[in-house]
Order: structure tokens, then sequence, then C-alpha cells
């Protein structure tokens, strides 16, 4: 049998990284230990636009960076910074 | 007799935007009063944002919110969240320990370097603002109906579940 030639094709545009380039979520690679409940601006790109938690498949966290924004995140609803899912 | 340690929390108390505008040094003296009552010393206290509430907490859709860090023994808090329940002026507080915060972050807070991104965003033309600085954010800032992570990490197949969920009529 021959040997099996790698496969042609399937270019990558450039300057895009696959899901599995990325090895880190966006926490661990920004070197963020702590998720802050005041950091509304982060916690917003996690939600839906009805104010759902986006799954880790969909966000890209870590197990714990995970766990950590939606402590984070349910902090924030609790003081009205953020909605609850409606 | 033994003395319970005490240790360093952050606090943050929403009271009502146009009653603090009215009335601001009143309504510090309100949260002093609730914090020595728990025999709580104050670190630092500031307002930390004025900001459209993201739903209306007792008809009221502004609030301003006030960052206050003390020294307080663990067995006082649930007092200080008590006291509020019962305060007519806070509507609502929010008190977490520091022991897992970053030193710098903490030092940050007190300190009020974080950026007012609400209040650069609103821009309310009579507190006549110092230009917002511009720490290292994030630059691509979508819209938010195109939710932004999707850009950033997942496969295109999540999309669809986004779509999806969008299509749905509101219940």
């Amino acid at each position: 049998m021959a040997p099996r030639q790698p496969q042609k094709g399937r270019r990558r545009r450039p300057g895009f990284a696959g899901a599995r380039d990325q090895t880190q979520c966006r926490f661990c690679r920004g070197g963020i230990k702590y998720v802050d409940y005041k950091d509304i601006d982060t916690l917003q790109k996690l939600l839906t636009n009805r104010g759902k938690i986006y799954s880790r498949k969909r966000s890209g966290n870590c197990a714990g960076c995970q766990r950590k924004a939606k402590r984070a995140i349910k902090r924030a609803r609790f003081m009205a910074l953020l909605p609850y899912s409606t | 007799m033994e003395t319970v340690a005490k240790r360093l929390y952050e606090g943050m108390f929403l009271v009502d935007s146009a009653q603090a505008a009215a009335d601001w040094e009143g309504t510090l003296s309100v949260i002093n009063n609730i914090l020595q009552r728990a025999d709580a010393e104050v670190v630092s206290m500031r307002k930390w944002q004025e900001r459209k509430l993201a739903y209306d907490i007792d008809h009221k859709s502004r609030g301003t919110y006030i960052l206050c860090y003390f020294n307080a023994s663990g067995e006082r808090i649930a007092g200080i969240e008590k006291d509020v329940l019962l305060s007519e002026k806070v509507m609502r507080v929010l008190i977490l320990g520091t022991e897992k915060r970053p030193a710098e972050m903490i030092e940050a807070d007190i300190k009020g370097e974080e950026v007012k991104a609400a209040e650069a965003e609103e821009a309310t033309p009579e507190a006549a603002p110092a230009p917002a600085v511009e720490e290292a954010g994030e630059p691509e800032k979508a819209d938010d109906e195109t939710a932004a992570p999707a850009a950033e990490a997942v496969a295109p197949a999540a999309a669809e579940s986004d779509a999806e969920e969008t299509e749905k009529p509101a219940e």
C-alpha cells in the first residue's frame, strides 16, 4: 500500500485563529486570576443579547475561568449592572 | 476575652441617583452610620459610577454606586446587610472578602484609577468629566447584537445556535 499523502488544499484564511489554535481561554491568555464583577465590558461579552451566559463551547473559557466568570456575572446581576436573562 | 480579627472587605452600595445628587453628604453619612454600627473601620469610600440600572429597582432606573473598603469582623457583615435592607436610602449592597483579590486590584480600586467607561459613554454634560483614561482594554467591542465571543474562539457551528436563539419569540 502506498503511504498516505498529506492532504492538499484547505487553506486557512490568514489571521484567522480557529477554535483549535487557541489553546488557552481569554482569561488565561491575559493572565487574569480574578474575574471582577465590576468589569462589565468583559462580562458583557460572555452574555447573549438576551442576557444568558454563553456555554464554555461558545465562549472558549476553561472550566475554572467559566466558574469565575459565572460568579462574577451573577454578582453583577444582583447589583443591576447586568440584566437577568429574559 | 478574645478579640475577633478584622478583615478587609469590599462593599458596593447602590443608592438612588436623584437622592445622591440632592444630598451627597447625607447619603455618605447614612452608609457611614451603617458601617459604624458594625464597628467597621472605613479605609476608603468613593463614588464608583453613576449609571442606568440593568433593571428597575423600586421603580428607579438610575443608580449611583458607592465603593467602599472597610475592616470589619466577619460576624458583623450580616448586620450590615440587615441594616441596608431596613434602610430606605440604600437599595442594594454587595459585600465581598478581599482575600482572593490581587493587591494591585484593591489599590487601584481604593485610588479610583479604574476607567469609568459608563460615564464616558453617557457623557453627562453637567459633570464635565475628565477624558476617560484608555487602559489596555480589548479594542474589539463589536455591536452587542452579534456578541463578540463568536469572533474570538468559537467554531462556526456555534453561530447557528446563536441565530436560533435570537429568532425565538419573546415568551
